[in-house]
């Protein structure tokens, strides 16, 4: 029994791991039955948006363990998905044991990500590229450059203050979209809404887009569903922020 | 000729840099950055390509998208990380970002507009044809990335049952 609560234990770890770094419902059910038939043993899991259930049965004795955990908070974390994705299928070749898989996962949790100045510098790269492929010239890709780095440095701070995260996106779709709204009053490059259009993009929930639809797909559906309107909700709030913008500076 | 190539390929470098900008925000592998800008130059090559010979931004989205998924799988095996870690972050620069911005603008406008005006219809036509171009070039996108996955994801569940 002992065994099996550990087992148990460790698939929730985990599968939760999985989900809040972004992984869909079917990765996640694929890891669990690599894990499992690793340890000797099947998983039945229900995996919603917050909460998971998850019931291990010994394939010898054929006693069961059900539990459930709570999800902890979302941040997507591509890294994440790729070691435990790596650390399946070397447990599937090797036979690990679970010490052996509770030492990887203990690994794969301490990894650190990139540190906030390299994320800020890059995304906002990546505003100015999008201002590029939505023609704007240099100038316009420089406000969009500023912009979307004061958006996600106002987005980072929220999220370290615990924030509600529709009201951080929202607060800083505002602030973004703002920044490149005195570009537009200024008249600064060739085309300055292209600016204005790119300033919120680094908030765009592509994952939970992306997620929803393979979700919808696999006929995971309420697990879709939920993934569909959390992006929808996002969406929303980036629009209300441009929206209060475009309000503020009289812009048609 | 010349000038188009030149655009062409300028808009697909920043499109690579657009998608390794994001596969730093999703926390990438260091290994996959080179892979993610492969990717996402590769699929705005794709796009732009077909844009630049009239093609309709919403096919062309979905060309691209799907170039990305089905290249991806083979380059997971090869760099042995899972498929969406790099298709991913190489799909968002296609986006529909401008399209978004105009769908916002009409709504607001007509909105705040008083009763009555001509232009109310002008608007409602811009409404309609922003909202929806951004609608199907979203579903193009992650249909275009998700089929190829869904498929070549069979193959590997084949492989597990075998042990």
């Amino acid at each position: 029994m002992d065994k099996l609560k550990k087992t148990a234990d460790l698939l929730l770890d985990i599968s939760s791991l999985l989900m809040v770094s972004g992984a869909n419902t079917n990765r996640i059910n694929l890891s669990l039955t690599r894990f499992a038939s690793t340890l000797n043993c099947q998983a039945y899991s229900m995996v919603t948006h917050k909460t998971l259930v998850l019931t291990v049965t010994d394939n010898e004795t054929e006693a069961t363990f059900t539990r459930v955990k709570k999800i902890p908070k979302y941040r997507i974390n591509f890294s994440t998905i790729s070691s435990i994705s790596r650390a399946s299928w070397s447990a599937l070749r090797d036979d690990w044991t679970i010490a052996q898989i509770e030492k990887e996962l203990h690994i794969i949790k301490s990894h650190t990500r990139y540190p906030r100045t390299i994320v800020l510098i890059a995304v906002s790269l990546s505003g100015a590229g999008f201002c590029n492929i939505f023609k704007g010239d240099y100038l316009n890709m420089l406000v969009a450059f500023i912009s979307t780095l004061l958006g996600l440095y106002i987005l980072q701070t929220a999220h370290n203050h615990k924030i509600n995260g529709y009201i951080a996106t929202f607060l800083a779709s505002f602030s973004a979209s703002f920044l490149a709204s005195l570009g537009v009053s200024y008249n600064l490059g060739s085309h300055p809404q292209a600016a204005l259009a790119t300033s919120v993009l680094f908030l765009v929930p592509g994952v939970p887009l992306i997620n929803s639809f393979t979700d919808l797909l696999d006929n995971n559906i309420l697990n879709g569903m939920v993934r569909f309107t959390n992006g929808a909700m996002t969406f929303l709030s980036i629009a209300l922020g441009l929206f209060l913008t475009m309000l503020l500076f009289q812009l048609n | 000729m010349e000038e188009a190539i030149i655009k062409v390929s300028e808009l697909s470098i920043w499109s690579g840099i657009a998608a390794v900008g994001f596969g730093i925000l999703f926390n990438i592998p260091r290994k996959t950055i080179l892979v993610v800008f492969f990717l996402g130059f590769a699929a705005g090559l794709v796009k732009f390509l077909l844009i630049h010979f009239n093609v309709n931004i919403v096919l062309s989205s979905l060309v691209a998208a799907s170039f990305v998924g089905i290249l991806s799988s083979p380059l997971a095996h090869k760099v042995h990380h899972p498929p969406v870690v790099f298709s991913i972050p190489a799909v968002i620069p296609m986006i529909p970002g401008y399209y978004a911005y105009e769908t916002v603008l009409s709504i607001m406008s007509f909105t705040f507009m008083e009763e009555g005006n001509p232009q109310k219809v002008e608007l409602i036509v811009s409404i309609f044809y922003n909202g929806f171009t951004t609608l199907f070039i979203l579903i193009a996108i992650t249909i275009g990335v998700s089929l190829p996955l869904l498929l070549s994801r069979k193959e590997t569940v084949k492989k597990n049952d075998g042990k």
